[in-house]
């Protein structure tokens, strides 16, 4: 049954950037069809391993294993390519571009010869439409800029850019931190229709509702280390918080 | 009566929107520089004045595009009128020692781009600061055109390149012909390619840009590659142009190459603008030039309507935030 | 080519602007202009100190010449030191005021601005030492606030260049009609001397419609020459500055059709006058200027009293004389009148 199968497995990962250890011997993996959580206080080393797995740091010792390979990404985009989608605290969106360009940026759709692409705006735009329209985003138009979307509305541009592209896991860092109430539930849709859609998906969060709410599994981090992972079911918040603080011993 | 109101609405309401006078700045501007002057005098749109001023604008239009690709991915290029006047140096001795025209243009062409690829290497690879890295290109591009030339000015005799200089077709003087195809190719990369949007998508935002891949670090080389190579393309209509290679400082043309873009509403920030709002800002300092000194206005007025024209300019921009 | 003040003043916008932006960098330039001394022989008894201006223009490079030349005829032991640019005021200062705190019996002097040097001309006052004060001229108040007496003053007279070209003009056209100049950078001083003589000099039948800052600039002369023929099809001549634009201007002529009509007169260009592309010109000679103040030095050690002010030759180029001129150059091709070397001879 593929619900059961690992479809990323993190061994023993260790990261030190000069003197500052900022993983040591992480081990966690994440199931296809799932929304997996890390949590833990900040500084614990969350966002540096999503990092480590989108190709933006590259671990010192362990191993990265996706979809059954070892994998050893260089580039974030290698990550993209394996199917590893990120959408990243600060969104990575180009606020003068408009929504289709973000959406297809670094994977427009071209033809010519060599070096030379030009671009196929109209099959691009026909297909951001289609995207948005999947995960009924609500977004104004596809061809308005950035700029001039709301944070809920920029964050379902960024989730909507991971999920397209049949990327088989989506990492998101804090998605909803910097939005109001109304936003977050539209996101917190957002999320669980990923999965729905087959998408795995890999979220680091502050909120334990939310993470209680939404996630199947929940991995707690403390101090580089990886000191526990429970079934979301089978725990509870407060397990959780004292987890992370450590007032719970693993 | 919906239909003739709803244009009406949408005309109102592009009007009112700041990002339009952002984008049309220039050319708003240049009408009604065009409008005044030819009220003031009526020699102002003659044939030969217009093409007189298109003359006199092929060189600039050119550094302006670009400037326009640099200043697009936030950086700036200080060094384009020191690049031009090197690349003209390197011309005038190519022709003295007998390369003949093409191979002549070719070195004059490479040379500008051999400087703009150091610049790019510099800022992208290097980590150094832009202003810093073509602040210092700037002046060892002119000391090298100095040390080259001794100093002195390289006279270049060839008929081609009188006729490239003198010619035209109606109004439209072939060296400005060739600054047009230039701008229309340099829209075409920007705005219909895969290239162009990684050049606006590095200006907009580096961070973003990485996240999806871009090599950012290759756009920036690509960039000031372009604009070395420009500037060397710029070099060979300037040597057309006065008949000699000069290591002079043209300063003027790295002010007014600076402040065509900004007139042209490019984001000084990056990541925001076009190809033809920055030659039509091209066009409007060399109109202002040229009606002033038509009208016969005293030379000390000049650098003063420059300056006001470039900051109301970029005084409009400011409602873009 | 005419020894031009060309660069000189071209250098002066240019090296500003330029200076302007690297200010937060450091200082314009570098001390880069290393002291070249000059081993003389027994022939000199005088032991010369020399501060210039920047080497960064032929201008000064044929000044330098001169003193070279001059040194070497007499075999007089001296050292010379210029300042890094043309903008490199301070530098210059230090430069003086270093060789003042040396042995030196005479100073020959060419300061960037009328006062920047003033503290060395105080020091070499002090120890009653001689200063010639050559080209750029020393103001008056600030030798007098330095208690320091200019020994003589030896240069080039732009206003009398100006005048001069006036009065070919005249000549070449004595029907008058309307004339237009064409200036360096806005604003600078070597400019204004020669159009302020040139406007000076013209006779009533002229009128000047026309004054444009062309930024010592061939290119950006050209194109302000071409505007101006736009708006007076019927120009009778165009006044410039210096050789370099005359020739932007005289290309600007011809591609109006204009050639032989309306005329081009400079100060310097002697070579565009040679190739008929400049109809008259009157050239300066910063050589005689470099090798006279080395002489007034000279003089001053034999005991000999010194003229106050010494205007060095400037000499009208005409198409006749102009071969004649290429040859001579640096010095002038006629006699001119030297009154420091009248005086070591006599």
């Amino acid at each position: 049954m593929s619900e059961s199968m690992d479809l990323l497995e993190i061994r023993n990962l260790s990261l030190s950037f000069g003197s500052v250890r900022a993983l040591s011997d992480v081990s966690l993996h994440v199931k296809a069809g799932e929304i997996t959580a890390i949590v833990g206080d900040n500084g614990a080393g969350k966002s540096t391993i999503v990092r480590c797995v989108a190709g933006v740091h590259r671990p010192d010792e362990g191993d990265i294993v996706f979809d059954g390979q070892v994998v050893n990404f260089v580039r974030p985009d290698q990550a993209r390519v394996a199917g590893i989608e990120t959408v990243h605290q600060n969104l990575a969106l180009v606020e003068d571009l408009t929504v289709w360009q973000n959406l297809f940026l670094n994977r427009e759709i071209s033809h010519g010869v060599g070096p030379v692409r030009f671009l196929q705006k109209k099959e691009m735009r026909k297909r951001a439409r289609d995207m948005v329209a999947k995960l009924a985003v609500n977004v104004p138009s596809v061809t308005s800029t950035v700029r001039r979307l709301s944070g809920g509305q920029r964050q379902a541009v960024a989730i909507c850019r991971a999920a397209g592209f049949s990327s088989k896991l989506v990492i998101m860092d804090e998605p909803t931190a910097a939005l109001g109430v109304q936003e977050t539930r539209r996101v917190e849709e957002l999320i669980e229709r990923l999965r729905s859609e087959g998408h795995a998906v890999l979220l680091i969060s502050h909120n334990f509702d939310q993470v209680m709410r939404l996630s199947d599994q929940v991995w707690v981090m403390r101090a580089g280390k990886c000191v526990a992972g429970r079934r979301a079911r089978d725990t509870t918040a407060q397990e959780i918080v004292g987890l992370i603080t450590g007032a719970i011993a693993a | 009566m919906t239909a003739t109101e709803s244009v009406g609405e949408r005309v109102r309401v592009t009007l009112t929107r700041p990002t339009f006078w952002v984008e049309w700045a220039s050319v708003v501007g240049l009408v009604l520089l065009v409008v005044l002057f030819t009220a003031l005098d009526s020699t102002f749109l003659s044939a030969g004045n217009i093409r007189g001023m298109l003359l006199a604008s092929a060189i600039l239009t050119i550094l302006v595009v670009g400037q326009a690709f640099v200043i697009l991915t936030a950086g700036i290029d200080l060094s384009v009128a020191s690049v031009m006047t090197f690349a003209a140096v390197m011309f005038g001795l190519a022709m003295t020692h007998g390369y003949g025209i093409l191979l002549s243009c070719l070195v004059a062409f490479c040379a500008g781009a051999a400087v703009g690829l150091l610049n790019g290497v510099l800022v992208a690879k290097g980590r150094i600061t832009d202003f810093i890295v073509t602040l210092g290109a700037l002046s060892a591009a002119s000391g090298t055109a100095l040390i080259l030339s001794d100093g002195k000015p390289i006279t270049v005799i060839s008929a081609p390149l009188f006729e490239l200089s003198a010619g035209s077709v109606g109004v439209v003087p072939y060296t400005f012909m060739i600054a047009l195809l230039i701008a229309v190719l340099a829209h075409v990369v920007l705005f219909k390619t895969k290239f162009g949007t990684h050049v606006l998508a590095t200006g907009g935002s580096v961070e973003a840009a990485q996240a999806t891949g871009i090599r950012t670090t290759r756009i920036k080389i690509a960039v000031y590659a372009i604009s070395g190579s420009l500037a060397g393309i710029a070099a060979i209509l300037l040597v057309a142009r006065v008949g000699s290679a000069e290591p002079a400082a043209n300063m003027t043309f790295l002010l007014n190459s600076v402040a065509a873009v900004v007139l042209g509403g490019v984001s000084l920030f990056g990541g925001k603008g076009s190809i033809k709002g920055p030659i039509f800002g091209a066009l409007l300092l060399t109109a202002l030039s040229n009606g002033l000194t038509l009208l016969g206005v005293s030379q000390f007025y000049q650098p003063l309507a420059v300056g006001v024209v470039v900051v109301g300019a970029a005084f409009l921009t400011r409602f873009d935030k | 080519m005419t020894g031009a003040e060309r660069r000189r003043s071209r250098w002066v916008g240019g090296m500003a602007l330029a200076c302007g932006l690297s200010l937060m960098l450091s200082a314009c330039g570098g001390d880069s202009a290393a002291p070249s001394a000059g081993d003389g022989e027994a022939g000199g008894d005088a032991k010369i100190g020399v501060v210039i201006k920047g080497l960064d223009n032929p201008f000064f490079q044929h000044m330098e010449d001169g003193i070279e030349a001059a040194a070497e005829d007499s075999g007089v032991e001296y050292t010379i030191q210029a300042a890094a640019s043309i903008t490199d005021t301070s530098g210059q200062a230090d430069k003086l005021s270093n060789l003042a705190n040396q042995d030196y019996d005479c100073y020959v002097v060419n300061p960037i601005s009328g006062t920047n040097l003033v503290q060395g001309i105080a020091q070499i006052a002090a120890k009653d030492k001689t200063i010639v004060n050559i080209d750029n001229p020393v103001e008056a108040e600030a030798a007098k606030a330095a208690d320091a007496t200019i020994a003589t003053y030896i240069g080039t007279d732009n206003l009398a260049a100006g005048k001069m070209v006036a009065d070919q003009l005249a000549t070449l056209a004595p029907e008058g009609g309307d004339v237009a100049t064409v200036g360096g950078v806005a604003g600078d001083v070597t400019s204004a001397q020669r159009i302020d003589g040139f406007k000076e000099g013209l006779s009533q039948d002229f009128t000047v419609v026309q004054e444009v800052a062309a930024d010592w600039n061939r290119q950006e002369a050209q194109t302000q020459a071409e505007t101006i023929l736009r708006a007076n099809p019927e120009l009778a001549a165009f006044f410039v500055a210096n050789d370099d634009m005359a020739m932007g201007v005289a290309r600007a002529v011809a591609a109006a059709d204009r050639k032989g009509e309306t005329l081009v007169v400079s100060v310097d260009g002697i070579d565009g006058v040679a190739s008929g592309d400049i109809d008259a010109a009157v050239a300066q000679y910063p050589f005689v200027v470099g090798k006279m103040g080395m002489q007034a030095c000279e003089a001053a050690a034999a005991g000999h009293e010194l003229p106050a002010k010494v205007d060095t030759p400037i000499e009208l180029i005409t198409p006749e004389n102009a071969k004649e001129a290429q040859e001579a150059f640096p010095e002038p091709p006629s006699d001119y009148e030297n009154p420091f070397a009248d005086l070591l001879e006599g």
